[in-house]
């Protein structure tokens, strides 16, 4: 439609789009951004007049498709790009919000040199010299002191700066790099994979029948996945949902079925065994792709829906009509995969499980199916970094740290490794194992932290034992845009720029539209503050003028280093990063400059792994319903059922979940989205509540083996009796979040560290927790 | 006829309550982080059931854009009007802060705005308009619960879907003859 014909018809009018309003700028009760921007920035910004800029989004891992509208130098709004199909011209809460966060009064301005003691609070500004030379002297000082450059661990989670800060690790040569997705997503990738040898997509665009297991899309959104399961939602299109609690996407769902939590492979396993022992299954896809159906047609005989009835409490009725349905409609049926699977220690079992039932019924590489993701190749960075001597093994391989996690005996019983994790990832790590071999320091010490962009201390499950391995390094520094937790009780704070206010390289978003991007400023940084890629680039510097920090390694290799990282990449500015990351498409750079966004096509693709050729990445080259691998290290080659342990009389199992307004811990202190939620709220099932005496909005404390919180109680019907539930990201401890200090309550706090021991994923509903009245 | 009469259709089935149009409103307009201030806003209505048998929906609310206006027949010094085109504004500068419209309004659509020192709510982002731009909520909201339009234009999106569905607006008893249209599948 266009509305260019209309004049404005008031003049008064503009009084509404912020022409008066800038001219009389009080801070109080004024919009937060404009607010700030005017006591900060304003006589600072070189640009006059309007101007719209595209980007991606950053605050949560989508990386939606954004255009800023930004007037004289300050961001007036965020919107949706309409040309970045994969997020289907759409900007969520957090992503309007955005608009917020270089202007958030509780930014990081400067570095911060620790003053006081550790926790205390209490800092000194310095310059970005000073900082990089003190991060360089202590480098060199753990190398030198432990004789191990592996004493240092590098924590990070994915975002478009990462690949710097893996620069910076491998320039100094530790192998501790511990990822995010042992805290997220390392069990689903695990299960997939050892079926299909990938982790693929659900094309959710055109799948006729879904069974989504406590994947709430409705809140916690999966760009195109949450848009397409009720905007783009085929005709017809049925969602069976699968949680204890009844969230906004059981609101949207043909069926819910609440769950008794922890027996989602019993209801897999029953749907299978209905297919299997019907002849559902799609018999000419099986015999060509798959491997192991004789000894799957076997083992899944005992799984009847009766049986599963007494495990799941979901009819045994509904669970053979879902059976058949998903029958019908396949190969446009699915069993979505999900994204944050870190849920009980046999979560591998459940994802490997899923990911039979759908290769049964021939749901492979077909609209409405699962399909293999597809990218965009770009040109890759091949920088050489030299060999040191002094590095040893990752922590977290070398030794069988798991005992404390969960006794051997109960391992051995539960069919689980009994060593270290099995699937280790090399570069992600697996956190609460590394954790538990650096507080025991078994075979080497671990003295220094470096974390950029990722909070551990609110992240990982057991706050105190964090806070307890933090106490024992000699050195912590941490790099992010707001004081974090683990900021809060670090040496040095190095403050990054936020994703409106840098280059950020290219990107391709793999999935079934594959899609490139990148970030470009839309305004100037406000204070002083840098990229990962400038503060990787002076770290490094500084670390080439201390010689013993080379001298475990060739000097060939050191030159070699120097030429084609430090001249080439750190000490290049980012847009010739980009350039050559496009040189293999002609006018790429160009385009993504003015439009945001990079494509071959913007149509899905299908059939690529449906070859007769096709040659799985897996051991026997098929889809292994029966895992070779699996064989091979003693674990189950078949999905193996083991009921999983439940609260004492009394107690209740604490479970997770999102919000679509909040991502993890990382965005409840900006000023928006803390106007949605304030504090988080205890669900509690309204029978519970009576029993305890607990009345909507009172206070409670929550307690498990390891802590309490208190926390406000919403008393509903919308969750079972035997579990409780509260959101992410509340009851912080630093001081320098001051939305959210001390409001609500922590989950890091009381939740224990068990793990899932085949991918070495966090198992984070395993925690069962005491529920009285404050 | 060549006026036109904006409009707003809801499709409240997809409505995911995610807030992006709230958020969206509060950065484009400047609303202030106060309690209570929102132009525009989601509600999960009640209930329904007992457990495990539960149903609930949500329903986004704003300002309806009446056609019979009682915030502007009751307003003293006429800082409540309509334009042309049927937007019900505020002229800040005319408004003495009497909350006889606030009161007035049937749908709770206004609030007072500290900053501008008036009554506020939704224009229908009318600034936006003149670019051919969408409202905010209508722009960013990720399953397109809302869309907005010329109701004059029988080619219009808005004049579709009104054509071929069933529809409801707000509190219709109190006869304010809204331009919000919910409709029914």
């Amino acid at each position: 439609m266009s509305f260019s014909n209309l004049k404005l018809s008031r003049r008064k009018f503009l009084a509404a789009s912020g022409v008066t309003l800038a001219a009389a700028s009080v801070a109080n009760g004024l919009g937060t951004i404009k607010a700030v921007a005017n006591e900060h920035a304003e006589g600072k910004s070189k640009s006059l007049g309007r101007k719209f800029v595209p980007s991606s989004c950053a605050m949560c891992v989508n990386k939606c498709g954004l255009v800023a509208e930004v007037v004289n130098g300050k961001i007036k709004k965020l919107n949706p790009n309409h040309k970045f199909f994969k997020s289907r011209s759409m900007l969520c809460a957090r992503g309007n919000a955005g608009a917020e966060e270089p202007y958030n009064p509780d930014r990081l301005k400067a570095p911060l040199l620790r003053v006081g003691k550790r926790g205390e609070g209490q800092f000194k500004e310095i310059s970005w010299d000073e900082a990089f030379k003190i991060v360089a002297k202590n480098l060199d000082e753990i190398k030198r002191k432990y004789e191990n450059r592996s004493s240092v661990v590098f924590y990070s989670t994915e975002g478009f700066q990462e690949e710097f800060f893996h620069f910076l690790v491998q320039s100094y040569g530790s192998t501790n790099t511990v990822r995010h997705p042992t805290l997220c997503l390392a069990s689903v990738i695990q299960g997939w994979s050892s079926v299909f040898g990938t982790y693929p997509d659900a094309d959710m665009s055109q799948a006729e029948f879904v069974i989504m297991l406590g994947a709430n899309r409705a809140e916690s959104i999966v760009t195109p996945d949450t848009i397409d399961f009720q905007k783009n939602r085929p005709k017809g299109q049925q969602i069976v949902y699968v949680d204890p609690r009844y969230t906004f996407t059981a609101t949207k769902a043909d069926k819910w079925y609440p769950i008794k939590p922890g027996t989602d492979l019993a209801f897999i396993l029953a749907i299978t065994n209905v297919i299997v022992e019907e002849g559902l299954y799609d018999k000419e896809f099986v015999e060509k792709f798959t491997y192991g159906f004789d000894k799957l047609k076997e083992h899944i005989k005992p799984y009847t829906p009766e049986w599963a009835e007494k495990e799941c409490e979901i009819p045994a009725s509904e669970i053979r009509w879902t059976a058949h349905q998903f029958a019908k409609y396949a190969p446009r049926s699915l069993v979505y995969p999900g994204r944050r699977t870190s849920w009980y220690v046999n979560d591998t079992y459940m994802r490997r499980a899923c990911g039979i039932l759908t290769a049964i019924v021939g749901s492979w590489d077909v609209p409405g199916g699962i399909v293999p993701k597809s990218s965009i190749p770009l040109a890759k960075h091949d920088p050489v970094f030299p060999f040191f001597e002094m590095a040893e093994g990752r922590l977290d391989a070398k030794i069988g740290s798991l005992d404390s996690i969960l006794p051997k005996d109960e391992r051995t019983a539960a069919g689980l490794p009994t060593d270290s994790c099995t699937f280790l990832g090399e570069k992600d790590g697996s956190w609460i194992t590394f954790r538990e071999a650096a507080l025991k320091g078994n075979v080497y010490p671990i003295k220094g932290m470096i974390t950029y962009k990722q909070n551990p201390v609110e992240s990982a499950p057991n706050r105190a034992k964090t806070l307890k391995m933090m106490e024992q390094m000699d050195f912590i520094c941490t790099i992010d845009i707001q004081m974090s937790e683990t900021a809060w009780y670090s040496d040095l704070v190095l403050p990054e720029s936020t994703y409106l206010e840098r280059w950020d390289p290219c990107h391709s978003l793999s999935g079934i539209w594959p899609i490139v991007t990148f970030r470009q400023p839309v305004i100037e940084p406000l204070f002083n503050t840098k990229s990962m890629h400038e503060i990787a680039a002076g770290i490094v510097n500084e670390m080439l003028k201390i010689p013993t920090l080379w001298d475990d390694a060739d000097p060939a290799d050191v030159e070699d280093f120097k030429a084609t990282l430090v001249e080439e990449i750190l000490n290049q500015p980012m847009e010739e990063f980009i350039k050559h990351q496009l040189s293999k498409y002609p006018g790429a750079f160009e385009q993504i400059k003015k439009e945001g966004v990079f494509y071959l096509s913007d149509k899905p693709q299908y059939g690529k792994m449906r070859k007769d050729n096709t040659r799985f990445k897996t051991k026997s080259g098929k889809i292994e319903l029966y895992n070779l691998k699996y064989e091979e290290k003693g674990l189950d080659p078949l999905p193996v059922y083991r009921r999983p342990s439940q609260p004492e009389p009394g107690k209740y199992r604490f479970i997770l979940g999102r919000h679509a307004w909040n991502t993890h811990a990382g965005t409840q202190n900006n000023g928006y989205l803390h106007q949605i939620e304030k504090e988080n709220i205890l669900w509690i099932n309204t029978k519970e509540a009576l029993r305890l005496g607990i009345k909507n909005g009172d206070y409670v404390i929550v307690k498990s083996k390891v802590g309490e919180q208190k926390v406000k109680a919403y008393v509903t019907e919308k969750i079972r009796p035997d579990c409780v539930f509260y959101s992410h990201g509340f009851g912080r401890i630093s001081k320098g979040l001051s939305l959210v200090y001390n409001k609500g309550a922590s989950q890091a706090a009381i939740l224990e560290d068990k793990i899932e021991p085949i991918s070495g994923n966090a198992a984070m509903h395993e925690t069962f927790v005491e529920i009285k009245k404050a | 006829m060549n006026e036109k009469r904006y409009a707003i259709v809801l499709d409240t089935k997809k409505c995911l309550n995610c807030k992006a149009c709230t958020v969206a409103c509060r950065v484009e307009n400047e609303v202030p982080h106060e309690d209570g201030a929102y132009r525009i806003w989601v509600t999960a209505l009640e209930l329904q059931g007992k457990f495990p048998d539960l149903h609930q929906d949500f329903e986004p609310s704003q300002c309806q854009h009446c056609q019979n206006t009682p915030c502007e027949s009751v307003c003293p010094t006429r800082a409540t009007y309509k334009t042309p085109e049927g937007v019900v504004l505020v002229d800040y500068d005319k408004c003495i802060l009497c909350k006889a419209c606030m009161t007035a309004c049937p749908y709770d659509a206004r609030f007072v705005h500290e900053h501008h020192k008036a009554i506020d709510k939704c224009t229908f982002c009318y600034h936006r308009l003149p670019e051919g731009r969408e409202p905010a909520c209508v722009e960013t909201c990720p399953t397109k619960v809302r869309v907005f339009g010329d109701l004059n234009d029988p080619n219009s999106q808005v004049s579709k879907l009104l054509d071929t569905n069933r529809y409801y607006r707000l509190k219709e008893d109190r006869n304010t003859n809204p331009r919000l249209y919910y409709i029914i599948k």
